[in-house]
């Protein structure tokens, strides 16, 4: 019967949408560092960690506030309590354990063996506790005992907690972590010569009234302090069997730090790059809108350069060393990868369809844009590929790869032609409205509900006391273009108005319409 | 005064786009290949030459109203571009040139070689995508405008002695008389267009062979044309970038 209730009760946890997403909030409050309100969390218990220590230093020395004393002890300790508790309940799912070994053992036709799933439960939930941050963790929650005056001192745990939120740690560990077998060579050499040194210099000194070195355990620091090379000197030695001795623990630890220092320069200069990459992916995650330009030749560099100048977020993706470290230069966030790979895009770990605006494909080679756009269409269905085309033979077959816009520069070369010579003068005068540098300009306001609320027809605009030339409207709901439209026409939101006019009285004009108030 | 003679020199992709394109507005098109096997080839009827560039261009000395003719530079080797187009300026000096560029350095070394028009291929490539991303309903437009055989057009109107406008200050003209039609600019005397609403051309009188560009539908352009006593018109001698 409890059997039964309690695998009933598996499956309901492990099928509830509402359970589940509970615990992925969780998940994420407390351990996904991409999720955007982490950093809140992590931001609060740093305070509390401070808080923490801060009264346990002032402790040392003054009286501290009762109340203050309180928060510490109790209010502290509970919510790294609660904190302790949440990150052991989404460190793994009890349920699914216990479901997959009902499943394990249906399927094979046996008794649901719930002893085996508890001990799974007990054994994974037994290796999150023993992980050095779970750990701290738990020990962080000792001061909440602090009757017991021994287990105050675990408040300096919580210090440690900072370990948790500053992603330097990590780093650190994460790259000394790579050279585990030569520190671990390095310990045992270090080891051996302290301990040799230790019983050599005690054997030597501990019957000498004169000298400083009369126990083990002062041997042993003697030996520490001298093969790290800081050597104190409040313990030398005195005899000469000692000093003999002495000058070969220097010289081992001569040894011992160059080994040290060479271990971690080299640790850090093979993960510099990786240290770099990780840094750039995260930058990237934490972009709102970007345009992902896949490969960066002449074209992509003046595109480039024209978004960047209107505020806009970069992402170059090259498969060029070259060109990825001359769009750094340039001021881009660039990457190494291949456009061509999926790979490339599930490291990047971005949300196509929220944060890219759009994919450029501009490498000045119809083959790898191509490429570049099946490999994305393969994994996204909707984000906005534009591309170079360079041969107008390979058209359709960007078509064929889902590139929604193609931009082929010979096509624009005799357009241009054409155009300039029937009509040169009104031809410099659209190309200079489209120029970014020319002091006049076109530009698109889109239609708010605030200003259909103070405007509601063209003619109530004004446009001409702003020295605005209204050339038309975009017509949001019947995706029409009406130019110069009459003064009775209605807008709508969503609309958008197409004014030319000099910058600086397009953006008075576009601050009127927001701010004007309607009079009644 | 349009001109009656296209030459276009090189034999490649930007040729093919520009034969298709300006084909219908020449009495004569004709191209120069630096590549003497291919002179045989033909282009929509269209004749094909060879020329080399220490030419001493006798050929078009002899059978070409250079003053009344459009060259096109579009030879893919930067540096023979250039040399082409130095040489052609320093023997037709009425020769309208537009040659294309690859990029910024490339166009002011033409510019400087004597072409009246450069069209930077990776600036106004990428001009284009900008605009296509940024501003893509005025994208839209304007490429419909200039481009496309949309009824929207824009045009270029020369103010003639007899037109109602003459000797009239451009802002005391009501333009809402004239419905259907913007005007966007005026270029006078200087030579320069002068936006609408800016200063210089708040105090512009207009005066005869002031040219207004305008944008509107055929029709409404006609007609306007018609009540100002204006017509269309094109003039190189105006245009010398």
């Amino acid at each position: 019967m409890l059997k039964r209730w309690i695998l009933d009760f598996a499956y309901y946890l492990d099928t509830s949408k509402s359970y589940q997403r509970r615990k992925h909030f969780f998940y994420n409050l407390l351990e996904n560092d991409k999720y955007r309100y982490k950093k809140y969390v992590d931001v609060f218990m740093i305070i509390l960690i401070f808080i923490s220590v801060g009264v346990l230093i002032r402790e040392v020395k003054f009286h501290v506030n009762d109340y203050l004393m309180f928060f510490s002890n109790y209010i502290i300790s509970f919510i790294f309590f609660v904190e302790y508790i949440l990150r052991l309940w989404v460190s793994s799912s009890v349920s699914r354990i216990i479901v997959a070994r009902a499943e394990h053992d249906t399927f094979l036709h046996k008794d649901v063996n719930l002893y085996k799933a508890f001990e799974e439960v007990f054994r994974v939930k037994l290796s999150y506790m023993l992980t050095p941050k779970a750990i701290i963790d738990f020990f962080a929650i000792l001061p909440f005992f602090h009757e017991l005056r021994l287990l105050r001192i675990f408040i300096l745990f919580r210090v440690f907690k900072l370990f948790r939120y500053a992603k330097s740690f990590q780093t650190l560990a994460s790259v000394l972590a790579t050279k585990k077998f030569e520190f671990l060579t390095l310990g045992i050499f270090a080891s051996v010569v302290i301990f040799v040194s230790s019983v050599l210099i005690y054997v030597m000194e501990g019957n000498n009234p004169n000298s400083p070195i009369n126990t083990l355990f002062g041997a042993i620091y003697w030996s520490i302090v001298t093969i790290s090379t800081v050597g104190y000197g409040d313990i030398i030695p005195v005899s000469h069997e000692g000093r003999f001795v002495a000058i070969l623990v220097i010289t081992a630890g001569i040894a011992v730090l160059a080994f040290t220092t060479s271990l971690f320069v080299s640790a850090f200069t093979e993960k510099l790059d990786e240290i770099k990459e990780a840094k750039t992916i995260e930058d990237v995650t934490k972009l709102k809108k970007f345009y992902l330009i896949c490969g960066y030749e002449e074209v992509a560099k003046e595109v480039a350069r024209k978004l960047h100048s209107s505020k806009n977020d970069i992402i170059v993706l090259d498969d060029n060393l070259e060109r990825v470290i001359t769009a750094k230069k340039d001021g881009y966030i660039a990457l190494n990868y291949d456009p061509g790979k999926v790979e490339s895009y599930t490291k990047l770990n971005i949300d196509m369809d929220k944060q890219v605006k759009a994919i450029l494909c501009l490498r000045e080679d119809d083959i790898e844009n191509v490429y570049a756009a099946l490999t994305i269409r393969s994994f996204n269905k909707d984000v906005f590929i534009l591309s170079l085309l360079m041969n107008d033979l390979n058209r359709k077959k960007l078509d064929f790869a889902g590139i929604n816009n193609v931009v082929y520069p010979q096509e624009l070369v005799g357009l241009i032609t054409k155009e300039l010579v029937g009509k040169p003068v009104a031809f410099e005068v659209i190309h200079e409205l489209r120029s970014e540098n020319a002091d006049v300009q076109i530009d698109e306001l889109g239609i708010t509900q605030r200003i259909v609320d103070t405007f509601t027809t063209v003619g109530e605009l004004n446009n001409q006391d702003f020295r605005v030339v209204l050339l038309g409207v975009y017509k949001h709901s019947r995706d029409r273009f009406f130019f110069n439209p009459l003064d009775d026409m209605l807008l709508e939101v969503g609309d958008y108005l197409l004014v030319i006019g000099y910058q600086v009285f397009i953006k008075e004009f576009e601050k009127y319409l927001h701010t004007k108030v309607k009079n009644d | 005064m349009t001109k009656k003679t296209a030459l276009i020199f090189g034999l490649n992709k930007y040729a093919y786009e520009i034969v298709g394109n300006v084909k219908d507005k020449y009495e004569h098109v004709k191209i120069f290949t630096l590549n003497e096997d291919e002179v045989e080839k033909h282009i929509d009827e269209i004749e094909i030459d060879s020329f080399d560039l220490s030419d001493d261009w006798i050929d078009i000395h002899k059978n070409v109203d250079v003053s009344n003719s459009m060259a096109f530079c579009v030879l893919e080797n930067t540096a023979e571009n250039i040399f082409l187009t130095i040489s052609l300026r320093a023997n037709f000096k009425d020769l309208t040139i537009i040659a294309i560029a690859s990029n910024k350095e490339s166009a002011n070394k033409l510019k400087m070689a004597g072409a009246n028009k450069v069209i930077p291929l990776v600036e106004t490539t990428s001009d284009i995508i900008a605009n296509m991303l940024e501003k893509p309903i005025s994208s839209k437009v304007l490429h419909s405008i200039l481009y496309k055989e949309s009824a929207l057009k824009i045009a270029q109107i020369k103010i003639s002695k007899e037109s109602h406008f003459k000797d009239e200050q451009l802002t005391s003209i009501d333009w809402t008389r004239y419905n259907g039609i913007i005007v966007l600019s005026v270029m006078h005397d200087d030579m320069k267009s002068e936006f609408i609403y800016s200063t210089k051309a708040k105090h512009h009188v207009i005066r005869e062979g002031d040219i207004l560009v305008v944008v509107g539908y055929e029709a409404d352009i006609t007609e306007f044309e018609k009540k100002i006593g204006s017509r269309r018109y094109v003039n190189w001698s105006h245009w010398s970038w």
